[in-house]
């Protein structure tokens, strides 16, 4: 690793107390993954599944499968065997090193389930880190992404094609690369989420096709739409990255990692069927069906299933395999215990038959009695919003740290662009654990960096690191505006709300309870055994939110734009007439009467005679103006003199009158 | 009389003073009447801290106030921010101080004007004409009319930059009664670079100074555009880019944010088709700068003053992001056209347009965004109904000064054939 600090392109604000802070929580991506055990051309595939009995009756399920294939040059790209050819042309085309994207449904309870193998948050997520020789720019990265966001909308059928410059940004500080940056190389890196997107069957069929041996075998063959989209929380995962040896770029290795994470309520099954309620699951159970065979394009196709914590309760049928029963790894002070299934074993002998596991728990006991209580995570984080209407709010994000030292801290913000966030309103309270109200204690910040947003452009991204001390929480909270947008720019149902996307927490961790994610280095679930290192970077993913923006009325762009026109004519007809007309004095067309009700009358008859009187001072116009006042006249049998009073009607007698009367 | 205007000026900064120390001042800060994203409190204090932070602000959209103000109240900002009501009650009195004794010559002008034209009036227009009592009176009426009228008043407790626009309009409208012209270009030239419409008021300032000289005019108009391009210059250096002309010119023109406020834009271009946007903001920008210019600087050649409050009022409606600080500023500058009153038909109608819509449009916009009730039609409604009203008051204004001038010379009352003649425009 050339610079272990500094893993992000451009200058870092105020370098130097915040390099020791960066330093701190960057691991050192350690180069062993170069040393490969593969030669040349060499390629293999890995599918590993976790079961891990979770706390309230969950279930969590993680389907990893990795390819691993060392190319060597860019040119041996061309011939893919068991690596998808959409991630080998990936290569080609792009200057991409590294690549991430998770499709989620759901949220992760970080308090009760302890951290995830994979973190990913609700919606679409994809960052990707981009090297390349000193030509690339930042726009040409920019058209790269953008490019490379619309391959995989194509290829997960998922709605990626939205990302583009109004919801991405460059972290700065808080996303840390998998791939070894070369010292001599720039590095860009692009993050985007898409909170709104709803993850379902579509999005799965296209994701399991890219595996070698597709749905039809292995552990894939469990995934199915049915069952997996009736989880409380199930995560898609695709990540690739490129490792080359020695900042060469002709001995590369590209490594497929392909997730599904899966949480299961087991007491929704229980409601669903009508047979057992005492907390026993199967593989069955949870997938519709037993496992058909190991994948035979698979080096290793192994099953893991943790026996300690949650899981030391139930007794395994059949028990794991006996050679190797029991996995102990330890790591960071905290052990964790698993039973390892390997298909290759378990198919040998028996042929067609579909392997089953099941899990029983005791039946005596009363089992909520008897659950062990699940020990929180270290950090935890929450985020909503303050305020209510539809004008202004405030976001917070509550950072736990329930460890008893403190923990660095960064959080990274993308506010989207029609949401207006105050920058100065920016503040970071803390309190301690035990008490419940904020005051007015602050936390300084280590590091800050904001990039302004603009309107239909571009979203304000904000990173800030503080140190949390221990046993400590931390709000942090700022003020932001909602704006009205145009009216064509709310998406069908309007009043639904727009997404705020969620807030990346990311940290060092000294020691490694609940921590589960796998080493920078290894690539396989197996290397996180014992994988004890100085300390475990971590990252969290608060909830998204949702905000109402202010909505106009969808139904009346015509009214609007006739309306408002309207009262610009007012103003422009009389500044015209001031501006162009003559003042003359004339003699007027006629008195009116005081009383209101006969002005009334008097105006709604005399209507068709007027312009005729006004014009003539002597009054000796016809009167008949138009054709109700001909009729009239007509009717009443009177004469058509005496012009200024028109309205010869009965109804006129009484302003006929004093018409008269005033005009002597 | 002195002894009263400053007793005036006192009681003004004190009644500000009592307002901005009760919950009345921060919900007026956040009112969309008063505070749009032009003038807002909380967008100058943003833009502080951004440029304190050592960040463009102008790289966001939330600030559009130009660097120069930025810079030049940023450590009054972040140092005592305790003192910034104060410092906005010192603008708005000092801004009153300035409308009164412009006043007060403008009156005195007038009134040279008349004695030299004495002998043209006709007989019976002694109320039209100003009197000697008018040199106390229409002076103080303006000063009771910016201080204590409660748009301003709530204007100025909101800390709006309004407060400033305001200033540095009645410094330019005191520069343009004196005389000054140079203070006055550089003043206008500042005021433009910061709101853009106020260029129109180059058309009275050149009324008043080129005494009727092409040669003059252009002098004045290339300085102008010197002044301005000076000010532009001086904003470049404080942050050394021209970013800030996107977005304070840039923002106010292409009307960018659709926040709601008292005017005609926001809900126009809310409804608006994409494919026309362009053809109406072009249409919406000129009605608001240059179509009255024209015509109106020709009808009222002879009075640059009235031209300029016209001018001052029409921005006022028809600005794309217009407050009721705005408003209250050209309401105060009503009282120098005291004489023309007599002639005003729509006061009362306009009286109750403001009173109704004023009120309504606090109860509408709650309704719309808190209680969920109401619909924006509501709201537009109401800012449509003001806008309104005030362009009756306008154009009363114009007729009424229309209506003064010639019966100053022709008489009240004209009869023909025994009939007393009507006064139309044709």
């Amino acid at each position: 690793m050339g610079q272990p600090g500094c893993p992000t392109a451009g200058p870092r604000p105020r370098p130097c107390g915040i390099a020791l802070f960066l330093l701190a929580l960057i691991p050192l991506t350690v180069a062993s993954s170069a040393k490969s055990p593969l030669g040349r051309d060499d390629e293999r595939f890995d599918e590993e599944l976790v079961v891990r009995p979770l706390s309230g009756d969950h279930v969590n399920t993680y389907f990893q499968f990795t390819t691993r294939w060392h190319f060597g040059h860019k040119d041996n790209l061309y011939h893919t065997q068991l690596t998808p050819r959409v991630i080998a042309e990936l290569l080609q085309q792009f200057d991409v090193k590294e690549l991430h994207i998770g499709l989620t449904q759901g949220l992760w309870r970080y308090e009760t389930w302890g951290y995830p193998i994979v973190e990913a948050t609700s919606g679409a997520e994809m960052w990707a880190w981009f090297s390349g020789d000193n030509n690339l720019t930042d726009s040409e990265v920019n058209s790269q992404w953008s490019q490379l966001a619309n391959v995989f909308s194509g290829v997960l059928c998922a709605s990626l094609n939205f990302v583009d410059k109004t919801n991405s940004i460059s972290p700065r500080h808080l996303l840390r690369p998998q791939f070894m940056p070369a010292a001599n190389r720039k590095n860009f890196v692009r993050y985007s989420a898409l909170p709104r997107e709803i993850v379902c069957t579509e999005n799965l069929t296209p994701w399991k096709k890219l595996l070698p041996c597709g749905s039809a075998s292995g552990f894939a063959s469990l995934l199915n739409s049915g069952h997996v989209h009736n989880t409380k929380y199930h995560s898609l995962g695709l990540k690739v990255r490129t490792l080359c040896e020695d900042n060469s770029e002709d001995n590369c290795i590209v490594e497929l990692t392909q997730t599904a994470n899966l949480v299961y309520d087991l007491r929704l099954f229980e409601q669903s069927s009508s047979s057992s309620s005492n907390g026993d699951f199967s593989l069955r159970r949870l997938f519709g069906m037993g496992l058909n065979g190991y994948c035979e394009l698979a080096e290793s196709s192994k099953m893991y299933v943790q026996r300690n914590e949650q899981g030391e309760r139930y007794q395994l049928v059949p028990p794991p395999s006996p050679e190797n029963e029991e996995v102990r790894s330890t790591r960071g002070g905290h052990t964790a215990i698993y039973g390892v299934y390997d298909m290759h074993e378990q198919f040998k002998d028996h042929g067609e038959r579909l392997f089953n596991v099941a899990w029983l728990a005791p039946k005596s006991e009363n089992r909520r009695r008897n659950m062990v209580k699940p020990t929180p995570p270290p950090l935890t984080v929450h985020r909503y919003l303050l305020g209510h209407g539809q004008e202004r709010g405030r976001i917070a994000t509550e950072i736990t740290n329930s460890h008893y030292d403190a923990l660095p801290i960064l959080v990274q913000e993308v506010i989207p662009w029609y949401v207006h966030g105050y920058l100065h309103t920016l503040s970071v309270r803390k309190k301690p654990q035990r008490v419940n109200e904020y005051g007015r204690q602050r936390i300084p910040f280590k590091l800050l960096h904001y990039k302004p947003g603009k309107q239909r452009e571009l979203p304000s991204h904000l990173e800030i690191g503080f140190l949390l001390p221990g046993q400590t929480s931390a709000l942090i909270t700022i003020d932001v505006d909602y704006l009205l947008l145009k009216w064509l720019e709310y998406p069908p149902d309007a009043n639904h709300g727009h997404y705020i996307g969620s807030a990346l927490v990311s940290s060092q961790l000294p020691m490694g309870r609940n921590y589960t994610a796998l080493p920078v280095e290894g690539y396989l679930f197996r290397d996180s055994f014992n994988a004890t290192r100085p300390s475990y970077v971590l990252s969290l993913h608060t909830e998204a939110l949702i905000v109402s923006l202010p909505t106009p009325d969808f139904s009346m762009p015509y009214n609007v734009i006739c309306l408002a026109c309207t009262v610009v004519a007012l103003a422009f007809g009389p500044i015209h007439s001031v501006a162009t007309k003559m003042i003359i004095v004339g003699k007027p067309t006629t008195t009116t009467p005081k009383n209101f009700i006969k002005k009334l009358l008097n105006k709604v008859f005399r209507r068709g005679g007027q312009p005729a009187a006004e014009g003539a001072g002597k009054g000796a116009g016809t009167g008949a103006g138009d054709g109700e006042e001909s009729r009239e006249g007509a009717a009443g049998d009177a004469p058509p003199g005496e012009s200024e009073l028109p309205g010869t009607g009965h109804l006129d007698d009484q302003p006929l009158l004093e018409d008269l009367e005033e005009n002597d | 009389m002195d002894a009263k205007f400053f007793k005036l000026l006192l009681l003004g900064g004190v009644v500000r003073f009592y307002f901005s120390r009760t919950p009345l001042a921060a919900m007026i800060g956040n009112r969309v009447e008063f505070a749009t994203p032009l003038n807002s409190h909380k967008r100058m204090q943003e833009g502080i801290f951004l440029l304190q932070s050592g960040i463009d602000p102008y790289q966001g959209d939330l600030v559009h106030e130009t660097p120069l103000i930025l810079s030049a109240l940023s450590g009054l900002f972040q140092k005592y921010p305790h003192l910034l009501p104060a410092f906005y009650i010192i603008l708005d009195v000092f801004t009153a101080a300035l409308l009164y004794l412009m006043s007060r010559r403008f009156v005195r002008q007038k009134q040279e004007q008349q004695t030299t034209e004495q002998k043209h009036y006709a007989k019976d227009t002694a109320e039209l004409q100003f009197s000697d009592l008018d040199k106390y009176d229409i002076p103080e009426l303006v000063i009771v009319a910016y201080l204590f009228n409660p748009l301003t008043v709530m204007n100025c407790i909101g800390m709006t930059s309004t407060v400033i626009s305001n200033l540095f309009l009645a410094s330019f409208l005191y520069c343009l009664v004196k005389g000054l012209l140079l203070p006055c270009l550089l003043v206008l030239a500042f005021e433009t670079v910061r709101s853009f419409y106020p260029i129109v008021l180059i058309a009275p300032l050149l009324l008043v100074f080129s005494h009727n000289s092409i040669r003059r005019g252009l002098v004045i108009t290339l300085l102008f555009i010197a002044s301005c391009l000076g000010v532009a210059y001086a904003n470049f250096l404080v942050l050394n880019s021209w970013n800030f002309l996107d977005g304070t010119l840039g923002f106010i023109f292409y009307f960018r944010d659709l926040q709601p406020n008292i005017g005609l834009f926001w809900y126009f271009f809310t409804e608006m088709f994409e494919h026309f946007r362009t053809m109406f903001l072009i249409t919406f920008q000129l009605n608001a700068t240059v179509l009255y210019l024209l015509p109106l600087s020709i009808k009222l050649r002879k009075e640059p003053l009235l031209l300029a409050t016209v001018l001052v009022a029409l921005m006022t409606v028809f600005r794309a992001y217009p407050s009721l600080g705005d408003v209250g500023f050209y309401l105060a500058l009503l009282p120098l056209w005291k004489r023309c009153w007599k002639f005003m038909a729509h006061g009362f109608v306009v009286f109750t347009f403001f009173l109704v819509t004023l009120s309504m449009m606090g109860a509408l916009w709650h309704l719309w965004i808190y209680a969920g009730s109401a619909n924006a039609n509501f709201y537009f409604g109401a800012t449509l109904a003001f806008s309104t009203g005030q362009i009756f008051l306008i154009t009363d204004l114009l007729f009424a000064h229309v209506k003064r001038e010639f019966c100053l010379f022709k008489g009240q009352k004209i009869w023909i054939d025994g009939v007393e003649a009507r006064i139309v425009l044709k």
